[in-house]
Order: C-alpha cells, then sequence, then structure tokens
C-alpha cells in the first residue's frame, strides 16, 4: 500500500527542554519546553510533529549583492499550533492535563480534534505516496497557519530554503536566490543579478558580474 | 535712320526682357498658390528666424547645465532620464532626514567604509574602530540599521551594508571630496 493519508498518534505530548527543530545559517526554529507535540505517522512511520507552545522562527531573508544587501530578517512568535514534517530529536514526555489548560484545550481530545482540522487543512484530504514524504535526512516542511486561512510554508535541508509567506518569497541554496517581495523580486543567480520592480521597471544594471559572498547556508 | 532702328530695336528688347520676368515672377507666384505654399512673410521671417533660434539655444544650454557638472575635477556628463520635477514628488523628507542624521558622524562614516568590503562581525568592525567602546559601536550600528544603511543578520550576527547604504555612503565621499577641490583652486 504506496498511498496514504497522514495520521495522528492518540497520545499527546510535551518537549522536555527547549529544542531547535532546523538551524542552518540562514534561519532557525525553535520551541519552547513544555510545548504540545502530537505525532504525526504515514503508516507505521513518524514523520513529522504538530506543535502548540511557543515557538520563535528567525530566518535571515537577505540577498547579498555587490551593491549592497537587499531584505530584512524575518523574526516570528508562533504561539498557534503549526505542523513539522521531517526528523526531530525525540525529547517528549507525556503531556497531563494542566500542559493542557496551558494552551487552551479542556482535555485531550479537543487538543486532538484541533491538530486534526489542521492536517486536514494542510493536506486537504490527499493521499501521500511514501516516495513523496521526505526521508530522514531530506530535510524539513514548517507550515504555520496564517491570518488568511492559508499558510506560511518553510521548506528546508541543509543547503537550500524555500519561504512563503504573505508579500514575501524567498529561495536560497549555496548559488542561487530569489527574493520577491511586494515591490521588487531579486534575482542573484551564477553571480550576475536582476531586479524587476513594479510598473515593468526592469533594471538589468546588475547583468555584470555581481556575486554575492559565498555565506553557504 | 538705320542708327534709329537699333537704337528702338534695343529697347524693344529690354521692354520683353523686363516683361517675361515679370511673367515668370507671376507664373511662378500663382503655381505656388495653386500648390498651398505660397507665404507672405515679408521681413517676419527674420524675426521670426531669431526667435526660434534663441528658445533653441535656451533648450539646449538647459539641457547642458542639468547634465553637465563642471567641477574641480573636470566635467562630468550626467546621464539619466528622470526630471526634477519627478525627482521632487519622490521625496521622503523624514527619511532623508534619518539619513542624513545617520551620516552625521565621523564613526559611522567608518563603519560604512569597512562594511563595503562586505559583511562584518561586531569584533571585527571592532578591530578596525579600536578608538571607541564596544557599547558605543553598538549604538552607530543601532543608528545605521534605523536609517537602513545596514542590516544585521539574525543568524549569524554579522552586519551588512545595504544598497541605500552603499549609496549614502559614495555620495557623503563625493559631496565632502567637492569643497576639498574648491578650496585648492
Amino acid at each position: 500500500m504506496n498511498w496514504q493519508n497522514y495520521q495522528l498518534e492518540k497520545a499527546v505530548l510535551k518537549t522536555a527542554e527547549n529544542a531547535v527543530l532546523w538551524r542552518t545559517g540562514k534561519g532557525q526554529m525553535e520551541i519552547s519546553k513544555g510545548s504540545l507535540a502530537i505525532a504525526i505517522k504515514l503508516g507505521d512511520e513518524k514523520r513529522g510533529y504538530i506543535f502548540h507552545g511557543n515557538g520563535r522562527l528567525i530566518l535571515d531573508t537577505i540577498v547579498e549583492t555587490r551593491e549592497g544587501a537587499i531584505g530584512k530578517p524575518v523574526e516570528k512568535e508562533i504561539s498557534a499550533p503549526f505542523i513539522m514534517l521531517g526528523a526531530v530529536e525525540e525529547n517528549f514526555t507525556a503531556a497531563n492535563q494542566e500542559d493542557l489548560e496551558k494552551m487552551g484545550y479542556e482535555d485531550q481530545e479537543a487538543a486532538l480534534t484541533n491538530a486534526t482540522e489542521l492536517l486536514s487543512r494542510f493536506s486537504r484530504g490527499r493521499r501521500i505516496h511514501e516516495h513523496h514524504c521526505c526521508g530522514a535526512n531530506d530535510g524539513q516542511i514548517f507550515a504555520f497557519p496564517s491570518a488568511n486561512g492559508k499558510f506560511d510554508l518553510l521548506v528546508a535541508n541543509d543547503h537550500s530554503i524555500v519561504y512563503k509567506t504573505e508579500g514575501l518569497v524567498f529561495v536560497t541554496n549555496r548559488e542561487r536566490s530569489v527574493l520577491k517581495s511586494s515591490g521588487e523580486t531579486v534575482c542573484v543567480a551564477n553571480g550576475r543579478m536582476v531586479v524587476v520592480r513594479r510598473h515593468g521597471d526592469f533594471r538589468p544594471q546588475n547583468l555584470q558580474k555581481n556575486a554575492p559572498e559565498r555565506t553557504g547556508i | 535712320m538705320s542708327e534709329d532702328i537699333k537704337e528702338e530695336m534695343k529697347k524693344l528688347r529690354e521692354e520683353i526682357a523686363g516683361l517675361k520676368k515679370e511673367l515668370g515672377e507671376l507664373t511662378e507666384n500663382q503655381s505656388r498658390r495653386r500648390r498651398g505654399i505660397y507665404i507672405d512673410v515679408g521681413n517676419h521671417v527674420r524675426d521670426y528666424m531669431e526667435d526660434a533660434m534663441e528658445g533653441v539655444a535656451e533648450g539646449i544650454s538647459g539641457e547642458l547645465r542639468k547634465s553637465i557638472f563642471i567641477g574641480p575635477r573636470g566635467v562630468r556628463i550626467i546621464r539619466g532620464t528622470e526630471s526634477d520635477e519627478e525627482e521632487e514628488k519622490e521625496i521622503n523628507f523624514e527619511k532623508t532626514a534619518t539619513v542624513m542624521s545617520a551620516l552625521g558622524h565621523a564613526h559611522r562614516i567608518k563603519i560604512l567604509k569597512d562594511l563595503m568590503t562586505g559583511g562584518k562581525y561586531v569584533n571585527e568592525l571592532e578591530e578596525k574602530l579600536s578608538e571607541i567602546t564596544t557599547s558605543t559601536l553598538l549604538s552607530h550600528l543601532k543608528t545605521l540599521e534605523e536609517a537602513g544603511l545596514v542590516v544585521q543578520e539574525k543568524v549569524r550576527g554579522r552586519y551588512l551594508i545595504t544598497i541605500p547604504g552603499r549609496s549614502a555612503y559614495k555620495m557623503a565621499v563625493k559631496v565632502t571630496r567637492f569643497p576639498e577641490g574648491r578650496e585648492e583652486e
């Protein structure tokens, strides 16, 4: 059976320590001690967690060029439940009633219902092929519910990042970067930069060699 | 007798030549009228041409004033299409004042100069600015960051000069070079 739906574990856990869920030179995602965690499974295998607690996302959505840096860092406190698919260090204990109430749930069932609804909105009922899902070393996918009922998405591995939120798209790897904000889109690839501004103002000023510093991620 | 006749003939030829000339001019004028291009401008031609040339000359000298800058170090041709009017519309006075204020300290200019060569950590900047304390350095960096001239990476902590920061630094250097050059003259 290759096509399956994501399922949730029936147990609600909590993080035993502050934990870093993902970290590279460009960004990191942290979750504080005592945050609720419900495992996501595909078949019999754990594929990720739904966390609810005090999370913090830091992402340097900055593109470097020889003409200067463009963009600003993103810093977000994540207090709403969010989805993380990918490997995580297992350091959990069972959540008790007090832990659940801190997050606004009457009981475990309420937490599971809320998590199921979130997962259903994310997967939109689609079944997942085993080969489509990330393995332990393939990086992580984070989905943060946003105000408009959609998700802010962060897809990251050791050398690439894709981040999409309202009014901002940031894609980068070791060689190339794209930063699309509401006013302009900046593309840096193979040492060349192009800026496209709104109202069709195309600025290939920088089609000369304009390599950003090799920073890695 | 023959002499009289010769004289008469000469006068007649002259009259015929005059009449032919007048006929030719009349024919030409009629022809121009038919083609619709006959304009009787008389002496106005000279006045018209003088006015036109004056206007063209003023236009050319105006363009030259806008596009050629004659400074102490020679002539510089400025290429650009934005008019002064368009530039004025885009001025954000508050932001301009914030940027100019951020440039108003020698140490902040030095910081920008150091960042022109690439991103730097605080300890790297401290080495270059050993005459000030770390807290003063951080305060300067905060001022530059608030003005949008530098940006700090939150993960690694490096400071980077932004595109406006690079432009502001270059502008400051150019502005200060100009009066120095004039003094030398």
